[in-house]
């Protein structure tokens, strides 16, 4: 077992892998009645072309198979279905899909163990039939029309689709009407099959828990399976450049909304210094104690702080800066341009690092908070508790490094959602 | 409140004013004006760069309304102490600042900053403007606004536009000097030993809550309401008039039809029909209504609502196992548990308690759901009435 320990802020961390490759992590959390336990494959929409481990044969699934799937795990044999049946313990329960994994979960202060015993027992036991699988179109299909609607949902997939032409980061995670209606019992059977074994999967578990114990209780519930090799999946070339520089898509918003995307092409830098160096230069330049920010502010171009977010997996990686305004080919002109050539000076980088050692450290308050944020960074590789030792370790000058390579006007994209 | 709970600390501040439609928007502007700059902290950088200095400390305010009170809440979250390099403290600290932006705000001349509220004018012009972007809230919003046009209840919380042509920097600052002099001031703090703090007692000690007035009810017609948006999806919203007496057993009424996986809308008009992806109720405890909420494709308008009413007209008529009833007691007694694991959630908890006097402890709370019977609940669900059915379609 792996134990990482990090003193300033007592919190410990166990990693254990299973026979069966399976990698479980505790973090145990005194003082707190909630538990919260989260269960992840690396399965997710990017994930659409592969070899299918048992045939050997190379298969490509219709767009938005792993979030259907994720719908269609909770029916099960006898009729049931595992959500009801968690939620009458008084879990709160639920399931997600995002680009790089599909992740089973729930919290509660009461009855863990039959949570996880009904939990443990669903995700293990695929129940599909051209019946039910049918009678989830309609659902799903609505889902798919609620994000429709929603002009932060087409900004984003709009902004990845000017930074890429044919990467499946660029695929709609839900699908569309016309993909889903391609799904079937098999296409489930399949992924299924293909994806949910345990060398390919995650389980990250907070909350008063003995760790030896907890092990013990989660390897009891286990199926048999022998630990496999990595899956093979199949993604189009690399990108070497962005593919389009701007889109626009009119709907109807009172506010424009606009997104800036930079991809990043620094190789040989370690994902978790990249984060941190992003937030801070951001930060100092586009944040709220920004001048930029200040006079865009007052100007009334902009109403509130802008968000930035770092995306990457094995095949992206990626910024993106967004936020409503009337006027947003000025925001980007004047954002892109300073973000290239504004300094950053050694007070604002200080600043910046120590409101980002405080957000690092919230983010343990609540075990909810902690479990997701352990899957989602395991499922790419990367240790969470590495963030609070880079923050307190990274200088101006690695900062300065990053900011040159990858805030490059040229290389910038922008999205804007119009009003009509 | 006290506990080690938490890697973080939360003081939050509540001026509770009347809702009135004559000083709403006035009453928006305020914490957006208040938070440009104080006497100390003159403008947002000065204000950014001390949250910064101080770890991340994370402020933030707003209106809402609650029952006939508008609310105006003020917040600010910061690491506890323990966790800090160096030794340094920030609690003294946060709570000082949050106390300066409030009641020491940037003004001369018994006026505001101009700029500041020209600027801000314009901001609250354009967050009034934008209230149909998000079709969903505006929806909702939409419902309610029919359901109480005649209570202040009906107001948008956000204000309007033909009312900020008529305030001024002038005007808006004394009507401020006026709310503080005559609000009712709450100061919850949590994770810090209210003891270790001080606080200036001379504004804190003030108690004038206005009496609640009580609304009147509406007509016995439904309210049918269609509207137009370019929409995808049909935005169906129905808003029900529940009694006023024994609201626990209402809360079990409200989960029993529409809260969660296993309530009879979930069970009926998503897994059954396929009609919707989210489908629930939410009961608004301070104004004796329940809401219903729903998306669907635009054609499935008359059988969305005809399975929606036959779950209210089940309600009705007793059909209501025990097994229902006993799952959603358990839901609601697990998120009043869930509560407890939430500063920000316990701070609303203590507040709403102690503004309409109930002041009941979680625990004790959950002694009133524990005791509802099928019987109490059978017969609230015969008092409960659809008042307005709202929808939003292309």
């Amino acid at each position: 077992m792996k134990i990482i320990e990090n003193k300033q802020i007592d919190e410990k961390v166990y990693t254990e892998e299973l026979e069966n490759g399976m990698k479980v992590i505790i973090i145990p959390k005194k003082n707190t009645n909630k538990k919260y336990i989260i269960w992840g494959t690396k399965f997710g929409s990017n994930d659409n072309h592969f070899i299918e481990p048992t045939t050997n044969k190379e298969i490509k699934v219709p767009d938005g198979v792993a979030h259907y799937l994720e719908h269609k795990m909770f029916e099960q044999e006898n009729g049931e279905d595992s959500l009801y049946v968690l939620m009458a313990l008084g879990l709160d329960a639920n399931a997600y899909t995002t680009n790089d994994h599909t992740a089973y979960l729930f919290a509660c202060t009461d009855n863990f163990y039959k949570g996880l015993d009904e939990l443990m027992d669903y995700v293990q036991h695929p129940y599909f039939t051209d019946e039910n699988v049918e009678k989830e179109r309609g659902i799903i299909g609505q889902e798919i029309q609620r994000y429709d609607d929603e002009p932060m949902w087409k900004l984003y997939i709009n902004t990845v689709r000017c930074l890429y032409d044919k990467n499946p980061i660029t695929i709609d995670t839900a699908g569309t009407i016309e993909t889903i209606s391609h799904i079937t019992k098999e296409t489930l059977y399949s992924c299924y099959n293909t994806f949910y074994h345990p060398s390919n999967m995650i389980m990250c578990i907070s909350g008063d828990f003995e760790v030896k114990k907890i092990i013990e209780e989660v390897k009891k519930r286990l199926l048999p399976k022998k630990k496999i090799d990595k899956i093979k999946r199949i993604y189009p070339q690399y990108e070497p450049d962005i593919n389009k520089k701007y889109i626009e898509k009119t709907m109807d918003v009172n506010m424009p909304q606009f997104m800036i995307g930079y991809r990043d092409f620094m190789q040989n830098e370690s994902m978790i210094k990249k984060n941190i160096a992003i937030k801070i230069i951001c930060n100092c330049i586009i944040g709220k104690c920004s001048k930029t920010y200040q006079e865009l502010y007052e100007k009334g171009l902009i109403m509130r702080e802008l968000d930035f977010d770092f995306e990457f997996g094995e095949h992206y990686s990626h910024i993106l800066i967004s936020g409503e305004s009337n006027k947003p080919k000025e925001i980007y002109e004047k954002i892109t341009l300073e973000l290239q050539n504004e300094t950053i000076t050694e007070e604002d980088f200080e600043r910046s690092r120590k409101r980002l050692y405080g957000e690092l450290v919230t983010e343990y308050d609540d075990v909810e908070n902690i479990g997701r944020m352990y899957l989602s960074d395991s499922i790419k590789g990367i240790d969470s508790m590495k963030y609070i030792d880079e923050v307190q370790r990274i200088t101006l000058k690695d900062v300065n490094k990053i900011k040159e390579e990858i805030f490059i006007k040229e290389k910038s994209v922008l999205s804007i959602i119009k009003n009509k | 409140m006290e506990n080690n709970k938490f890697k973080t600390n939360e003081i939050a501040i509540f001026l509770t004013l009347p809702l009135k439609r004559e000083t709403i928007t006035m009453n928006a502007l305020i914490p957006s004006v208040l938070r440009r700059g104080s006497a100390t902290y003159k403008n947002q950088i000065e204000i950014g760069k001390q949250l910064e200095n101080m770890y991340g400390a994370f402020f933030n305010c707003g209106i809402d309304k609650t029952g006939d009170y508008c609310i105006l809440k003020f917040y600010i979250e910061t690491l506890s102490d323990r966790f800090l390099p160096n030794g340094e403290t920030v609690s003294q600290k946060s709570m000082d600042m949050l106390w300066d932006i409030i009641f020491n705000p940037l003004a001369d001349n018994n006026s505001f900053n101009k700029e500041y509220v020209k600027q801000e004018k314009e901001n609250l012009r354009k967050i009034i403007e934008s209230k149909k972007d998000n079709k969903e809230l505006y929806a909702f919003d939409r419902c309610i606004e029919e359901m109480f046009k005649n209570d202040s209840y009906g107001i948008y919380k956000n204000g309007y536009i033909e009312d900020l042509e008529k305030i001024n920097e002038s005007n808006l600052y004394e009507y401020y000097k006026q709310i503080i002099n005559d609000c009712k001031i709450d100061i919850i703090l949590n994770g810090i030993d209210a003891k270790s703090i001080s606080i200036n007692k001379e504004i804190y000690n003030k108690d004038n809550t206005t009496v609640l007035k009580k609304s009147e009810k509406k007509n016995k017609k439904i309210n049918m309401v269609k509207e137009k948006a370019d929409v995808i999806q049909g935005k169906l919203i129905l808003g029900l008039r529940a009694p006023e007496k024994n609201k626990y057993a209402i809360s079990l009424y409200n989960a029993i039809l529409g809260g969660g996986a296993n309530s009879k809308l979930f069970q009926n008009v998503r897994e059954k029909a396929s009609l919707a992806y989210s489908i629930g109720s939410r009961y608004i405890r301070r104004k004796d209504v329940i809401l219903i909420i729903t998306g669907i494709e635009l054609k499935n308008y008359e059988k969305a609502l005809r399975i929606i009413k036959q779950q209210i007209n089940e309600m009705k008529s007793g059909n209501i196992t025990n097994e229902e009833l006993e799952k959603s007691r358990q839901l609601i007694i697990s998120s009043l548990d869930m509560l407890k694991e939430s500063q920000e959630n316990m701070i609303s908890f203590e507040f709403d308690q102690k503004l309409f006097k109930e002041n009941l402890t979680i625990d004790k709370y959950k002694e009133k759901i524990e005791k509802i019977t099928l019987k109490e609940v059978i017969d609230i669900a015969q008092k409960v009435e659809i008042d307005t059915i709202y929808y939003l379609e292309k």
